[in-house]
């Protein structure tokens, strides 16, 4: 009787994993209706005047100099260009996994990366530069004098190289450029050493770029692309080389900085929301999308373990076991890239951002949904499934009918809880570029380099959320209640 | 009705029930009566598999309801039970408590359970309770709607287990009364009990168990009068 259940349970469980991959499977197919072939272009987006994001014409775009020698590059192969925002970090990974064509953002060829990438001819010659607070201008004259500074740099880039030649300094690696250069304003580093680009147009009224200037070897930008792959590496340097000649990359360079002057201006923090509202909303409509699904796919998957977990049959029961503890004892990040970028390069199953953020809220929040049923369950006086199977109910009646729905009223508050844990830890997805709240967030910070404004403003929102959910689950509860007086 | 050969029941090492033959017939009101621990509740709850045998044969109905492959849900369709904790549903208001199983096991149209359910209601007196829920209801109460809800799948026979041992005292006699009823329109029935009056007065045959076996059985007045075996003597002798 039971396993009649469990059947009807996975029958529905196998139901919402293939429409879950069909989702994947339909968006696929009409980018696939043009004509035209596609190439999609990886990009860190937070690093005018390289790439960024600017509402242009109330539509969000990712502009900047590195974009249009994407747009360069696919005009000249006669493709469309898709862009997909990607934090620095999870660059080389997504390459790798066949997620993105090619990766422009504002990367230098070094050697450790020539290891896992290929690299195209140099498109654009930057140079470093030390970024410090206005009243230290003078203090940092020569690169002698950095030695022994808390120095801040952009998590696995070339900055990060050169700040370990300098003696004795003791370096800070951070994601966002915003990030440090709200370190250097709080004095928790001393100097940040930046893209020249990057710390002009950066530049705000209580920081300076110092004397000092880097040396390395490795100058310049490139182009990268997967290895084993001439043709396009040939097809890219074509381009370059074009773009080089006609001296367009200075050009593009000039264009994209004057884009990102005049975008900070200081403004209260209901000014500011509002000017960036429609990056909140997008925000707000993924971080709901998340936590809804991951709750619907959450609750279904951890009904179906806790009855595993509760089985007759050993096997089961230590399947169930084994879900629970290893979803539980480690971190969900950690299941996150294992999804997204563990399976694509193991064994190639390609889920989008978006579904792979679904998936790993739902599996996770399962798990902790699973443990909250069974003791909802067990908590069931016996007596109920006695009295319900002595009237003639089957097994799986007395269970539908008696025992889950008491079960479910008396975890409703657990439940309810692990509703606003998800919604607080969907912001995770932000890590593989799904437009969350959080990454919308970032966003906001990456373009406008505001220090605390853009945090707040989500803390806001993510409370509104929670807050509102957690009063809308009281009424609920208080609802239930009045029927069943104890 | 019922027929028992050599049933035995062990929860490991321990031997609650020690072969027990017994014949319920059709009609019959049989009230079994012993100290704590002789093993009564666990006679009755294995006469509708609730626990399960360790050995022996059940018959009910002619149906071997022990063996492997009969569908004991057949069988629980035709018992009803009552319990001593009532295990009322306290999610469900009453009248869903009593239709749920007609609706459920005999697929029976809603209208037409409800109106069976009314007419239950009626006879253990609390029409006014129908849309009440458990929690609201006095001990006696709940006791009254179970076995209502018993009754409206109809059954061959109900098996009473210690049907008032949770109640208050005050409570005792609306409960009994009810059962009393049932009888005097021919159920047959299976009680397990304390109440020695209700025993004396109500039952065709009183079982005595002790130490899980029968010990005695007869009429009433020979097991109550003139009790043949010693430990009933003294157990009559303690409660009476």
């Amino acid at each position: 009787m039971i396993r009649k259940k469990l059947q009807k349970i996975s029958v529905f469980l196998m139901i919402a994993i293939i429409a879950v991959a069909g989702l994947g499977k339909v968006a696929f197919a009409e980018g696939d209706t043009a004509s035209k072939k596609t190439i999609i272009l990886g990009t860190s987006a937070d690093f005018p005047p390289y790439e960024f994001h600017k509402i242009i014409q109330g539509k969000d775009e990712i502009v900047g100099f590195d974009v249009q020698i994407a747009k360069q590059i696919a005009a000249d192969m006669n493709a469309n260009l898709v862009i997909k925002d990607i934090s620095f970090d999870s660059l080389l990974p997504a390459l790798d996994s066949g997620r993105v064509d090619f990766i422009i953002s504002g990367m230098n060829p070094t050697p450790e990366r020539k290891k896992s990438i290929d690299f195209s001819d140099i498109y654009y010659d930057g140079k470093q530069s030390i970024m410090v607070r206005a009243e230290d201008k003078n203090k940092y004259k020569t690169m002698d004098t950095l030695k022994g500074a808390k120095i801040g740099v952009q998590k696995s880039s070339l900055q990060e190289e050169i700040g370990q030649t300098i003696e004795g300094a003791n370096l800070t690696s951070l994601d966002k450029i915003s990030d440090i250069l709200i370190q250097l304003q709080t004095k928790r580093i001393d100097a940040a050493i930046m893209e020249e680009p990057v710390a002009k147009a950066s530049l705000t009224d209580n920081t300076a770029i110092a004397k000092a200037v880097p040396v390395t070897d490795i100058n310049g930008y490139a182009v990268g692309v997967k290895k084993g792959n001439p043709e396009l590496l040939d097809q890219i340097n074509k381009t370059v080389a074009r773009l080089t000649k006609e001296n367009k990359v200075q050009e593009y360079v000039d264009e994209a900085s004057s884009l990102v002057n005049g975008q900070q201006k200081k403004l209260d923090t209901f000014s500011f929301f509002w000017k960036y509202k429609t990056y909140y909303a997008a925000g707000i409509k993924y971080t709901l999308l998340l936590s809804v699904l991951g709750v619907i796919f959450g609750f279904v998957i951890g009904l179906f373990i806790a009855l595993l977990r509760m089985n007759r049959i050993a096997v089961l029961r230590w399947v169930g076991m084994a879900y629970i503890e290893v979803l539980r004892g480690t971190p969900m990040l950690l299941q996150l890239f294992i999804i997204h970028y563990g399976l694509a390069i193991s064994l190639g199953i390609n889920f989008t951002a978006l579904e792979s953020g679904i998936i790993t809220l739902s599996i996770n929040s399962s798990a902790y949904l699973a443990e909250i049923f069974r003791a909802g369950i067990q908590g069931v006086d016996r007596g109920q499934m006695e009295a319900a199977r002595s009237l003639g109910m089957t097994h799986t009646q007395s269970f539908k009918t008696i025992i889950l729905p008491q079960a479910i009223k008396s975890v409703l508050p657990a439940i309810g809880n692990e509703f606003i844990t998800i919604i607080k830890e969907s912001s995770i997805v932000s890590f593989i570029g799904v437009a969350d709240l959080m990454f919308q967030t970032q966003v906001v910070r990456g373009l406008t380099f505001a220090a605390l404004n853009p945090l707040i403003i989500a803390g806001i929102i993510y409370f509104i959320l929670t807050f509102g959910l957690s009063k809308l689950l009281g009424l609920l509860e208080r609802k239930l209640r009045t029927s069943d007086i104890h | 009705m019922i027929s028992i050969k050599n049933l035995r029941k062990s929860f490991g090492q321990l031997e609650i029930l020690k072969g027990i033959d017994q014949e319920i017939r059709q009609g019959e009101v049989v009230v079994v009566i012993g100290p704590s621990g002789s093993g009564k509740s666990t006679f009755l709850r294995c006469l509708n598999l609730l626990e399960q045998p360790t050995s022996g044969e059940i018959r009910f109905d002619d149906h071997l309801i022990t063996a492997k492959n009969y569908n004991i849900n057949q069988a629980r369709e035709k018992m009803g039970m009552v319990f001593q904790q009532f295990n009322l549903f306290p999610h469900k208001n009453v009248i869903d408590n009593i239709t749920i199983a007609p609706i459920q096991v005999k697929k029976m149209e809603k209208s037409r359970a409800t109106t069976i359910a009314i007419d239950l209601l009626r006879t253990v007196g609390l029409e006014d309770k129908k849309l009440a829920y458990p929690s609201q209801l006095s001990g006696g109460q709940k006791q009254r709607i179970a076995i209502a809800r018993a009754l409206a799948m109809e059954p061959h026979v109900m098996l009473f287990d210690e049907p008032t041992s949770a109640l208050d005292p005050e409570m005792v006699g609306e409960v009994l009364d009810v059962m009393k009823k049932l009888a005097e329109k021919g159920m047959t029935m299976v009680i397990v009990t304390h109440e020695m009056g209700f025993a004396r007065e109500v039952g065709d045959r009183i079982l005595f168990m002790d130490q899980g076996q029968i010990v005695e059985e007869g009429t009433p007045d020979q097991v109550f009068s003139s009790p043949k075996h010693v430990r009933t003597q003294d157990f009559l002798s303690k409660v009476l």
